[in-house]
């Protein structure tokens, strides 16, 4: 063989999670679970389909981001170790959704990856100044990656539902993941792993998979906006 | 013009062929056909045999449910254009009056017979209930069934003109251990889209390169689709897949390269590469 072999395609996923103040306690313990049972979850799926090479990266955030797994690690390989909320903490999300753009901007990510895949985890709305939560957001979609990259967002409590994470989406067909109390972080965190790794999928029938995990509720046909051509 | 040939290396022809198309993983499991189609002839001309290389890759979508006719389509017209209007390839001489020839006659001509061609099969086999309730719900105009890529090389025996529409790759080998990626990028192409020859915006959406062989001459051309360079472990991959090309072909021969190739897309087509549907045409210049 030519070249230096043959590898799957990679699909970069990035979590990028709230470990703020109110996340303390119990929040963080169902999340850090939530998150370990997802990463299992995403293995399974990788060792059952044909083309794509999970890499996950987990980026926290409160007052400042911090990486908490920097490099790209095998999904395989990864071994969860806990988060910890940060005393005092506030949600600012702007620095953070910055620091995923540098992850993923220009020249960062192979040619052949498949589209990343975001996921943001938070139990508050933005406490950045302004209107940084709007600018970074926008430079985070204002290159190629970034712009065709799967955003999903989870709140955690129905008071974290917001527009802010609405507009993260970018979607109105894909909606906010709300998980009510601390019992169904898991659950919801299950279901946004599978709609990462499905609507990887060459093919994916976008309508009907936004319907069946995320219970998007979309009823009658819809112009899906995930084909094949521009 | 005279009768076409299939490429076999012959003597008036100083163009030899190799080619090979595996369909998908990805494909096999969900029992769908190879959608990527392939074809290329040598045409005897006045001013000198002419040959012509095309791949087409069929978009997987289920908005395209007809791509694996739309590609094999491309890659016929883009043949037939060969025949018609193949000998200029040599006869304009100028790269920039090569590229004008490109803009204005390849690509509308090229567009204009596989849109008719989607008609034809259209008038001819008319969708099943089914694929129209597909078509309906997304509101398409019927020749969205029938998205393909499309890449095709003119090969004279100076100039070569390649056009592309999509993704896809053309890595051109020259003699002096150079390895070239002619075609211009296509920002727009994000590894998910690609532009097609189904799009109202087709014909901008094209991308030409001429390589006038008296500056760099080649050794080879390689034209793949995309299953082939989302399969390589390399980053970039043409330079290290080029370099070893060009090698294998001084030293172990094209006959040895040609058998190797089926080897080499079953791997990127498989769960270990790309998964997806991979088909590559190596044009070899005879020395």
């Amino acid at each position: 063989m030519p070249g230096g072999g043959v590898a799957r395609r990679p699909l970069h996923f990035i979590i990028v999670a709230d470990c703020s103040g109110s996340m303390a306690g119990e929040r963080m313990q169902a999340l850090n679970y939530a998150i370990a049972d997802m990463v299992a979850q995403l293995a399974e799926w990788e060792r059952d389909q044909l083309v794509a090479q999970v890499l996950v990266r987990v980026l926290s955030f409160a007052t400042v981001p911090a990486w908490h797994v920097r490099d790209p690690t095998p999904v395989t390989e990864l071994r969860w170790q806990a988060l910890h909320a940060i005393e005092g903490g506030y949600t600012n999300m702007a620095p953070a959704l910055r620091e995923v753009a540098a992850a993923i901007g220009p020249s960062t990510l192979e040619s052949r990856a498949l589209r990343p895949a975001i996921l943001l985890i938070t139990d508050g709305r933005p406490t950045d100044l302004g209107n940084e939560f709007a600018s970074a957001l926008s430079a985070l979609t204002s290159f190629p990656a970034g712009q065709a990259s799967l955003r999903l967002a989870v709140a955690i409590g129905r008071d974290a539902k917001s527009e802010f994470l609405e507009q993260f989406i970018g979607d109105p067909d894909v909606p906010v993941i709300v998980a009510g109390n601390t019992e169904e972080i898991a659950e919801r965190l299950v279901a946004a792993s599978i709609a990462v790794s499905r609507l990887s999928e060459a093919g994916a029938d976008r309508d009907a998979l936004m319907s069946q995990l995320l219970g998007s509720g979309s009823g009658g046909p819809k112009d899906s906006e995930d084909h094949s051509i521009i | 013009m005279r009768a076409p040939t299939d490429g076999s290396p012959t003597d008036s022809t100083p163009w030899q062929f190799l080619a090979s198309s595996t369909r998908g993983a990805a494909h096999r499991a969900a029992a769908l056909a190879n959608e990527d189609a392939h074809a290329w002839r040598v045409f005897d001309a006045a001013e000198g045999p002419v040959a012509v290389a095309a791949v087409a890759d069929g978009h997987g979508h289920r908005r395209h449910f007809r791509a694996e006719r739309g590609a094999r389509l491309a890659v016929e017209h883009a043949c037939r254009f060969a025949e018609a209007h193949g000998q200029h390839i040599d006869r304009i001489g100028g790269e920039s009056e090569l590229e004008e020839f490109g803009r204005e006659i390849v690509v509308p001509t090229v567009l204009e017979d596989w849109r008719r061609a989607v008609a034809a099969d259209l008038d001819r086999d008319a969708f099943t209930p089914e694929e129209e309730a597909v078509r309906a719900s997304a509101g398409d105009d019927p020749v969205i069934a029938y998205g393909a890529t499309l890449l095709m090389a003119l090969l004279g025996d100076r100039f070569v003109l390649v056009s592309q529409i999509g993704d896809g790759d053309v890595v051109a080998l020259g003699v002096d251990g150079a390895v070239d990626v002619p075609v211009p990028v296509d920002p727009t192409l994000d590894g998910h889209h690609t532009t097609s020859l189904c799009q109202p915006s087709a014909a901008a959406s094209f991308r030409l390169a001429v390589i006038d062989q008296a500056a760099h001459r080649l050794t080879a051309l390689l034209m793949a689709t995309d299953g082939f360079g989302n399969a390589q472990a390399s980053e970039p991959w043409p330079p290290a897949v080029g370099a070893d090309i060009a090698s294998m072909l001084g030293r172990r021969g094209t006959r040895w390269v040609g058998e190797q190739l089926p080897l080499w897309t079953a791997r990127c087509a498989s769960t270990e590469g790309s998964g997806d549907d991979t088909t590559v045409i190596l044009a070899v210049r005879r020395p």
